[in-house]
């Protein structure tokens, strides 16, 4: 029995991130983009881009740049409506990385996150052709066509119906599995995804999406009720893929055995995100510890500037982003919670939603979801372990156990 | 162990002195109202809070003055000098000194002259942020040439105190400023606030760019009538503070508004910060170290490291 592990992404923890905000535009206008500030103005030139890169690969040795490897995120808005720029930008850093010997030329990556609907255009594939073995590209799809259409909009001009983008980015999925063959999607759940769930995981895998990533926003946003919903989508989710056999060939983050467990405040008290290891830029030639803090994904705090290209990063505003642990900015009820394993936080939310100006203070709107995940992923293991055991397969599987693979932001 | 307020800072004017790292930019008079002053008392008498009263430079009127001697309390600005300069003689035994870090470095010497008419002697940096790396050297010469001046007072049988070099020689726990956790302030206004730097920069309206959006600027924490009110207080303990929690810095001033200035985050320290402390820190080793072997009894051990920054020796602990 072949049984489908939760892959571990690239590189993941020796890798540098870094963003490029290449646009803040979007053909769409997705209902629980936490965007707030997107615009059709806000481009990257090239001279901020080439000016980004000049700044970080000047720096190979020091310790914010020494990692083995790189990731190259280039997002927006709809990063590929900014082809052009990403394609010479791409050589830039090619060229640069080569001239100057750089370590990172061994071993880096481009990614990105799209929304798919001009990913069959000619200056994309041409792209993706030049670049394929350095390239990750992840297209958004939400599930099922009513899933997907109640989020994923057109942008319009607010007079005429709204129009659902399923059918423009559902035609892409063949190429784009032919061409990134076992990558996942990405898929995220607010309040009223809820109902959709199990039939969207489902939908995800007929289309031959075998790896589903997918979490619960962090913002602020479940009613009453919301928990019970979300479990008993769950547990039918868990019912569908443990009775029809779909966990040999699929995986869905939800599922993670990792999960549900007390943690350690000494033992096991890293910091979740990666902020501040990760470095965005924006079109302004702005530097951020993620995008997050950029200001067009802030409601109410403002933007957590540390440099910018010309005067270089200011490590005094990295400090406690490089300092934070998981029981300093947990409540005591967090800190002691039996279930703490795999609750995950957004650091740039929990800025945005704390009482004063701190990335310390744990936003915890997520609570009740998270345990009921918990739930139903014991149920989960519990049905499934039973199953292969009676089958005589428990032991195969517990030899390749998947490993878990939470995507969270 | 947990921590409770033990003093009240009151600001008796808009124009009291300063006398730590943040200089004071407001200008014009603003007295304390006479009721605000009086339900100020009697909210330190029923806390249980020791007054320190910040004095500006002109004399008070005699309601005033008449006032704060029904209470026990330290005046600062007149019990306790604040000099912005080194002054060539002083006219009482404790002084605060405010300077510059250029100057610091420029009048070392002066300072050294100042050592034996003092009993204590705080030095205040008052722009720590241009303490660059390369200040080190001369920040530690400057204070290994205080530490040659105080042995010699020490062997003629004087001890004077200077926070930088000797408050460590008998601190094995932290001892900071510890604003909102063992002292408040309280302003003219009325209101509370973490320490009089939260209240200049509200007036000044310097938290509108650092802090939420709103329009609100303000900083205070309470006032008088709904009592201390500090949102996320617990991340200005110790506890919660990464950085400090591991260090032996243990004299340092932990500046939460410095912090917050320069880092954006009241529980991070500065490079700056870090950096300066462990300098005194380790000319503090020294001085230990030389009056031991004088003869004088100190129990305290302290360390040697290998580090400025706590920073970079984080994941080691
Ligand atoms: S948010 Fe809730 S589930 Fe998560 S760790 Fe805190 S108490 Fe536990
Ligand atoms: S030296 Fe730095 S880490 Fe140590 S107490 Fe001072 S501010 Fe905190």
């Amino acid at each position: 029995m072949k049984i489908k592990n939760n892959k571990v992404t690239w590189q993941e923890n020796s890798a540098k991130n870094i963003t490029f905000i290449v646009t803040k535009d979007c053909q769409l206008a997705c209902k629980y983009c936490y965007l707030v500030g997107k615009n059709e103005k806000e481009r990257m030139s090239f001279d901020v881009a080439k000016a980004a890169i000049d700044y970080i690969l000047d720096r190979e040795n020091e310790k914010n740049f020494d990692t083995e490897s790189v990731i190259w995120d280039f997002i927006g808005g709809e990063p590929f409506l900014e082809i052009d720029l990403i394609d010479k930008v791409c050589d830039y850093i090619k060229q640069e990385m080569y001239s100057r010997n750089h370590h990172w030329f061994n071993s880096y990556r481009f990614s990105f996150s799209t929304n798919g609907i001009n990913y069959d255009s000619e200056k994309v594939q041409k792209f993706i052709k030049k670049n394929k073995s350095h390239l990750s590209i992840a297209i958004t799809i939400d599930g099922t066509k009513r899933k997907h259409d109640l989020n994923r909009i057109w942008k319009g001009d607010g007079s005429g119906p709204e129009r659902g983008s399923y059918d423009d980015v559902v035609r892409n999925i063949p190429l784009w599995q032919s061409q990134f063959p076992g990558v996942g999607t990405k898929v995220t759940i607010s309040s009223a995804d809820i109902p959709y769930i199990c039939e969207s995981v489902l939908h995800l895998y007929d289309l031959g999406i075998h790896q589903v990533n997918i979490n619960c926003v962090f913002e602020k946003v479940w009613k009453e009720g919301d928990d019970k919903l979300f479990e008993e989508q769950l547990m039918m989710l868990a019912d569908t893929i443990i009775d029809r056999d779909l966990y040999i060939e699929n995986s869905c983050s939800f599922f993670s055995e990792d999960l549900g467990k007390p943690l350690d405040c000494k033992l096991q008290n890293h910091n979740w995100c990666g902020a501040g290891k990760m470095l965005a830029i924006d079109a302004q030639g702005n530097f951020y510890p993620c995008t997050r803090f950029a200001q067009y994904s802030l409601r109410d705090k403002e933007a957590w500037i540390i440099g910018n290209i010309h005067d270089g990063i200011d490590n005094n505003k990295l400090r406690p982003f490089l300092t934070l642990d998981r029981c300093t900015q947990s409540t005591p009820e967090c800190a002691d919670c039996e279930v703490a394993e795999g609750c995950a936080w957004c650091q740039g939310e929990n800025y945005d939603a704390a009482k004063t100006h701190t990335v310390f203070e744990r936003a915890t709107a997520i609570c009740l979801m998270h345990k009921a995940r918990v739930r139903a992923n014991n149920y989960y293991w519990n049905k499934l372990y039973r199953k292969l055991e009676l089958e005589g397969t428990r032991e195969e599987f517990e030899n390749q156990k998947p490993k878990s693979n939470d995507i969270i932001c | 162990m947990k921590k409770y307020y033990q003093y009240i800072v009151i600001l008796l004017d808009d124009t009291s002195v300063s006398y730590c790292h943040a200089d004071n930019p407001l200008k014009e008079k603003r007295l304390i109202p006479l009721e605000v002053l009086r339900e100020a008392i009697l909210f330190s008498m029923k806390e249980n809070l020791m007054i320190q009263f910040v004095y500006p430079e002109y004399e008070l009127p005699k309601e005033y003055n008449d006032l704060i001697e029904t209470i026990d309390h330290i005046k600062i600005g007149k019990d306790v000098l604040v000099y912005d300069s080194v002054p060539t003689n002083v006219e009482r035994k404790n002084v605060v000194l405010r300077l510059a870090i250029a100057d610091f470095l420029a009048k070392q010497y002066d300072i050294a002259l100042l050592l034996p008419k003092v009993t204590r002697l705080n030095i205040s940096i008052t722009d720590i942020e241009n303490f660059k790396d390369e200040l080190i050297e001369d920040y530690r010469t400057a204070l290994e040439m205080l530490n040659s001046v105080l042995l010699n007072i020490y062997k003629g049988g004087n001890s004077p105190e200077i926070n930088i070099l000797t408050d460590r020689l008998r601190l094995n726990e932290m001892h900071n400023c510890d604003a909102g956790v063992e002292n408040i302030t309280l302003a003219p206004n009325g209101k509370f606030y973490l320490c009089p730097a939260f209240y200049y920069d509200e007036q000044m309206g310097v938290s509108t760019r650092m802090n939420h959006k709103t329009k609100d600027a303000s900083r205070s924490v309470g006032d008088l009538e709904v009592g201390i009110n500090i949102p996320n207080k617990q991340l200005l303990e110790l506890e919660r503070a990464p950085l400090c929690r591991i260090c032996d810095a243990y004299h340092c001033n932990r500046c939460i508004w410095l912090n917050q200035k320069l880092t954006w985050d009241n529980n991070t320290p500065s490079r700056q910060q870090c950096v300066m402390a462990h300098i005194e820190r380790n000319a503090s080793r020294d001085l230990s170290n030389k009056l031991k072997d004088t003869g004088f009894v100190l129990e305290n051990e302290i360390k040697e490291i290998n580090y400025l920054d706590p920073f970079d020796v984080k994941e080691e602990f």
